[in-house]
């Protein structure tokens, strides 16, 4: 399932604003570090803004240009509509698991 | 207008969370609000908000009042802030093209969950104000 390219992130409370820069920051160290393939567990995130939506882009970027991909598992309600209505939905589909989200990369 | 819930402060980073918790007690006191009206609100609002924080000039130097009322119809609220005024028009109040262009979305997102989003800017204060109709 997971090898040492893969890590798993699990964000808690609010994505917004004042959390972004952190979570940004991170994906990036764990890019930097040889992990490329990010599964963000969403499951503790409870209300995600525009920011936040923006930190996932900037994390779905990095990992790429590094040959690896980053994907979303267990998205809270207030999430998913979000993805929904922005279409963010297209480009980072929700996976119901952290194991589902984390086969075939 | 006057509001059921005032929030007054300055417009930066960390005083969103304060929006939040204001939002959440109103969910508290509320709890005939439809849960996904409230939380559709409350991101309708965080984002005109964080559009203040962002671009507000001076920036960090943004005073804001921040006003909701709880009507049988609908949830109002209106933001005030102390910042220079804003461009007008259309802008940013359309999604990004680029699905992949990481910021951009916030007030697009705001009116997407509104029934109404105004501004306007009297007296050398601006005003946004967001109405929701309830469910």
């Amino acid at each position: 399932m997971t090898d040492s390219r893969t890590a798993v992130l699990q964000p808690t409370g609010r994505l917004n604003m004042v959390a972004a820069p952190a979570f940004k920051n991170l994906v990036e160290e764990t890019v930097a570090s040889g992990q490329t393939r990010i599964v963000v567990d969403l499951a503790l995130v409870t209300f995600i803004d525009s920011s936040g939506l923006g930190a996932l882009i900037s994390g779905l970027k990095a990992t790429r240009q590094a040959g690896g991909d980053l994907r979303i598992a267990v998205v809270p309600e207030q999430v998913m509509t979000v993805l929904r209505l922005t279409n963010l939905d297209r480009v980072l589909p929700a996976h119901a698991t952290v194991l589902d989200a984390s086969h075939d990369w | 207008m006057t509001g059921d819930y005032l929030l007054e402060g300055l417009a930066v980073p960390e005083t969103l969370n304060l929006l939040h918790d204001l939002l959440e007690r109103v969910g508290h006191e509320h709890p005939d609000i439809d849960g996904g009206d409230l939380m559709l609100f409350e991101t309708a609002v965080i984002e005109v908000a964080g559009n203040v924080v962002e671009h507000g000039r001076p920036q960090g130097a943004v005073s804001w009042t921040f006003q909701l009322r709880v009507l049988p119809e609908r949830l109002e609220a209106r933001l005030s802030d102390s910042g220079e005024e804003y461009p007008g028009g259309t802008w940013g109040l359309e999604m990004p093209t680029d699905p992949l262009q990481e910021d951009g979305r916030g007030l697009a997102l705001a009116t997407a969950v509104l029934d109404d989003l105004e501004y306007e800017r009297t007296d050398s204060v601006n005003h946004w104000t967001m109405i929701r109709t309830r469910a």
